[in-house]
Order: structure tokens, then C-alpha cells, then sequence
């Protein structure tokens, strides 16, 4: 695989440095990259539900309620360079996640009923900084990215560059980008395996002492805490894009990713089929958490490929292909057919589907063994398929009438989407997105 | 499928020396609906399938910037 890889770079320099050196034809007058400062805001409603909580061991709610914000603040430093600020909140409400502790609520623990506790609801917040720059003949695009995220188990460091050669008169654009996220979880596990722990005191804990156990009274988890929280995940990435005729145009992208360190997550539960099932009110005591191993290696391929059909139409294509080294194929496949159904109105309907095969370490509740070295029963790495529909209308005003203080309305988009799986769960979307532009 | 990758790569290198679309000819191919990229507003629905979907990158949910496990 590194020998591949190693041919993927050769190739890249190869022909960067064999078109550097044809003349473009191009006029060399030099625009601005980016005009003006631009203010992009980002927000979003999802909402889900299923049946196969991964919390709970693959049975029980998955009820999930998130809105998203973000500012996206686009600087020109000069004619070449362009800093770009993102900030984004995220808020969530979570029944499956709050069964972590499923016993804190007024109701009887059960899996299919959200707890009132602490784990129900979380904020997740980002901070990206890119800088990009642009070669005078606007033919090399480099560009640097920072970023930090944060939420309460969860913190993430991740920096990353691309640089982008456009050749053949701009008909024709090579790019590489690169990243790497540098992560590290605050582990948390199911409130009953913690007294499992090391130094813990087992069935003779505060907490069992409070609880009543029925069914397999002699519960005995198979628990240790994870030894390493950190998760590391780089990734590699090329791209090719190609100017086909007046009307088409199309691109190819190959995404390479190695990931190490703590994979699982802490707090989802498995329950093996060799072991008697233990119970506190309705909620089945976990018998271990998800294990998996720690190194996934990811390949992706992917094409877009747009035609432009008349003043009033657009045809918009993508598909891509998935595989990694945990045993999951996917591909996705989707359609947009843009309508301007006038100059300043555009409608968006657009249809997705996608489908993976299982993950070799996963299997339904009560299906794995005591005996297994990695099992998760998190429906998110089982075999499905998904169907998306979206519809989105576009309003562009070029003049931007609309102001607020120095910034006028260029745009909004708002769209809303369908989601279904075909194992229970389904979600739906509303997105807003507004530009604005520096006067 | 790397060596696939890398043959189509090729091939596609190859043929894009024949065409040289002109810079003035170009108002269509730069309408903002041809472009080879998600709408910028789109991208709340592919965080969406990051956390959803295990086929996703590098780039969000479970893979970086944030666990993507709720």
C-alpha cells in the first residue's frame, strides 16, 4: 500500500511540474481572489429516531434532536491571500445517550425511554482557521488549516494543506490536500459497568446496594477501562478535475485515511448471548462495551460529473465508492437537477442513495460471544441502506438590497431533507444558509 | 483498486490534453450550480451522514473533529 501510495505522490509531482512549464495562454490581469469580506451563516435542525440505540446494545431509542450554528467569515488580506474564520455551536438532546445512565430519571430504566440525567444533552463547538493563497496567475492555490473542537468527552486538535495546479488554460486542475486530527476521548462508560472498574467494589457499590437486580443476580461484566484514550486519524487525499466541453465538466477524488488509537466508543454497550441477562427495572445491565480494533485504514473513490443542459436546468452527478480493512463496502450515489425558475430563484431537488455492508466485528443484540476479541452492535457499522430526498430553493439578489449595518444579503438557501434507513431509522434536516457581503 | 484509481488517473490526464475550453467560453461552465463541490449550505446534511454513515473521511464525525458517536 505505501508503495502505491508513494506512486500516487510521483505521479502528482510529475505532472504539476510538467504543465508548470507550458505557457498559459491565459491572460495574467489579476483579479482579486476574493473581492470583499463575505459572512456565511450556517444553521441547521435534525432530528432522528430509530430502534437500535447503540447505547443500549442495539435495542431502544435513538431519538436525537440537534441544532447547529455556525459563522463562516471570509478576509481578504490582499489580492492574494484570503483568511477564513469558521465558528460553529452544536447542541444536542439525545434519548440514547442518556440512557449512559439510564437509572437517573423519575421513570423505571428502560431502553426505549430517554432518562432525565446529564448524559441526555451535550454542545460540541469548533473553531477553524484556513489561510489560502493564490499565485499571481491564479494557476497554484496553497492553503493551511487549523482547527480545535470540543465537547464534553470529546476534544479534538486537527491541522492540515492542500495546494491545488490548474493547467491547460484552467480546463484542467490537479490537486493534493492533507490532514491530520490529533484526538483525545474523556472516557465515558455505562453507569453500572463503573464499579467494575479498577478499585471499584463491584455489586458491594453505593449503586447496587441502591438498585435491585433481577434476572442473573450474580451479574459479572466483562469490563476493564480502555489503557489509552487518544484517537489519531491522518489523511491523504488527491484530486482531479477536468473541464470536458462548454457544457461539462467532471472530477475524480481519491481519499486515503489511516486512523489509530481508540476507536470504540466507551459508552455503547454489547450484550453476549452466553450470558445471563441481568436487569435494573427494564434496562438490561451491560455485559461488556463495544471493543474494536485500534487501526482502520480507509480508501475511498469518488466522481463528480455536471453538465449544464440550458439557461434554465442542471445536471448534477456524484458517486462514490468505500472500502476499509473492518470488512465495510459502500457506495453512494446521488442526483441534483438545479431549476432556475427565475434570475433570482433556483430550486434544489436532489436524491441520495447510500449502502455499506456490516463491519466484520458487528452483530445484532445477544449475538456475540464472550469468546469474541472485537464486537460492537452499533447499527451505524451494520449492513443498510439509506434513501435521502432533499428540495432546496436559492435566492440570489447580485444587488444586495437587503443590509445590515455594512453588509448586504447576496444569498439564502434553505432546503430540507428526508433520511431513511432501512433498519428503523429515520431523520430529517432543515438547513439555512445566509452570505452576506462587505459593502 | 489503487492501481484502478491510478490507470483511470491516467487515462483521464491523457485525454484532458485534447480539450482547451477558452476562458470567454466559460459562462456556463462557471455557473455557480456547475461546480464540483457541496453547496457551502449543504454542509450541515454531510456532517449529518458523517456521524450516520460509516463510510465517511477524514474530515468530520467519527473520524476528527469530533467523535460523531450520538
Amino acid at each position: 500500500m505505501k508503495i502505491n501510495i508513494l506512486t500516487l505522490i510521483a505521479l502528482f509531482i510529475v505532472v504539476t511540474t510538467v504543465n508548470s512549464q507550458e505557457t498559459d495562454s491565459t491572460s495574467v490581469y489579476k483579479k482579486r481572489v476574493l473581492e470583499t469580506t463575505e459572512i456565511d451563516f450556517l444553521s441547521s435542525y435534525y432530528s432522528q429516531d430509530g430502534d437500535n440505540a447503540a447505547v443500549s446494545g442495539g435495542v431502544g431509542t435513538e431519538e436525537l434532536t440537534d441544532i447547529t450554528a455556525a459563522f463562516i467569515v471570509s478576509i481578504p488580506l490582499n489580492d492574494d491571500d484570503i483568511l477564513t474564520i469558521d465558528a460553529g455551536v452544536s447542541a444536542y438532546t439525545s434519548a440514547s445517550s442518556s440512557n449512559i445512565n439510564p437509572f437517573d430519571g423519575n421513570k423505571p430504566a428502560d431502553p426505549f425511554v430517554a432518562s432525565s440525567g446529564a448524559s441526555q444533552s451535550d454542545l460540541w463547538a469548533n473553531l477553524t482557521g484556513t489561510y489560502s493563497h493564490s499565485s499571481d496567475d491564479r494557476n497554484d492555490l496553497w492553503s493551511a488549516k487549523l482547527s480545535v473542537s470540543s465537547e464534553y468527552d470529546y476534544f479534538s486538535l486537527g491541522f492540515g494543506g492542500s495546494y491545488a495546479k490548474l493547467f491547460n488554460e484552467k480546463n484542467t486542475e490537479v490537486s493534493v490536500n492533507a490532514n491530520i486530527y490529533l484526538d483525545t476521548w474523556n472516557a465515558i462508560y455505562p453507569t453500572e459497568l463503573r464499579s467494575f472498574a479498577d478499585g471499584g467494589n463491584g455489586l458491594n457499590s453505593d449503586f447496587f446496594t441502591n438498585h435491585t437486580i433481577t434476572g442473573n443476580t450474580n451479574y459479572n461484566p466483562k469490563f476493564t477501562e480502555f489503557s489509552s484514550e487518544s484517537r489519531n486519524s491522518y489523511s491523504l487525499g488527491f484530486g482531479f478535475s477536468q473541464i470536458l466541453s462548454k457544457n461539462l465538466q467532471g472530477s475524480i477524488a481519491l481519499d486515503l485515511v489511516s486512523q489509530k488509537g481508540l476507536l470504540s466508543t466507551p459508552f455503547q454497550r454489547v450484550y453476549f448471548s452466553d450470558v445471563t441477562d441481568s436487569f435494573i427495572d427494564d434496562f438490561q445491565l451491560a455485559d461488556a462495551v463495544e471493543q474494536l480494533p485500534d487501526s482502520r485504514f480507509k480508501t475511498a473513490i469518488g466522481g463528480r460529473l455536471n453538465y449544464y443542459i440550458n439557461e434554465m436546468f442542471v445536471l448534477r452527478t456524484f458517486y462514490r465508492y468505500y472500502s476499509d480493512d473492518w470488512g465495510i463496502q459502500s457506495h453512494t450515489a446521488s442526483i441534483e437537477v438545479p431549476i432556475k425558475i427565475t434570475d433570482k430563484f433556483t430550486l434544489y431537488p436532489s436524491y441520495r442513495f447510500y449502502n455499506q455492508t456490516a463491519a466484520d466485528y458487528f452483530a445484532k443484540y445477544e449475538e456475540h460471544l464472550s469468546t469474541d476479541t472485537y464486537y460492537t452492535s452499533d447499527y451505524d457499522l451494520s449492513k443498510y441502506a439509506a434513501n435521502q430526498y432533499s428540495f432546496g430553493v436559492s435566492y440570489t439578489d447580485i444587488f444586495t438590497k437587503f443590509h445590515i449595518l455594512k453588509f448586504g444579503l447576496k444569498s439564502v438557501d434553505l432546503k430540507y431533507t428526508m433520511y431513511d434507513r432501512d433498519n428503523t431509522l429515520s431523520a430529517n434536516i432543515i438547513s439555512v444558509g445566509l452570505k452576506f457581503i462587505m459593502d | 483498486m489503487i492501481k484502478k484509481s491510478l490507470g483511470l488517473i491516467i487515462v483521464i490526464i491523457t485525454f484532458s490534453s485534447c480539450v482547451a475550453v477558452k476562458e470567454y467560453e466559460k459562462v456556463n461552465i462557471n455557473d455557480p450550480d456547475m461546480a464540483l463541490a457541496n453547496k457551502k449550505s449543504d454542509r450541515n446534511i454531510s456532517t449529518a451522514h458523517s456521524y450516520r454513515e460509516a463510510a465517511s473521511g477524514a474530515n468530520g464525525g467519527k473520524t476528527g473533529g469530533g467523535c460523531g458517536c450520538n
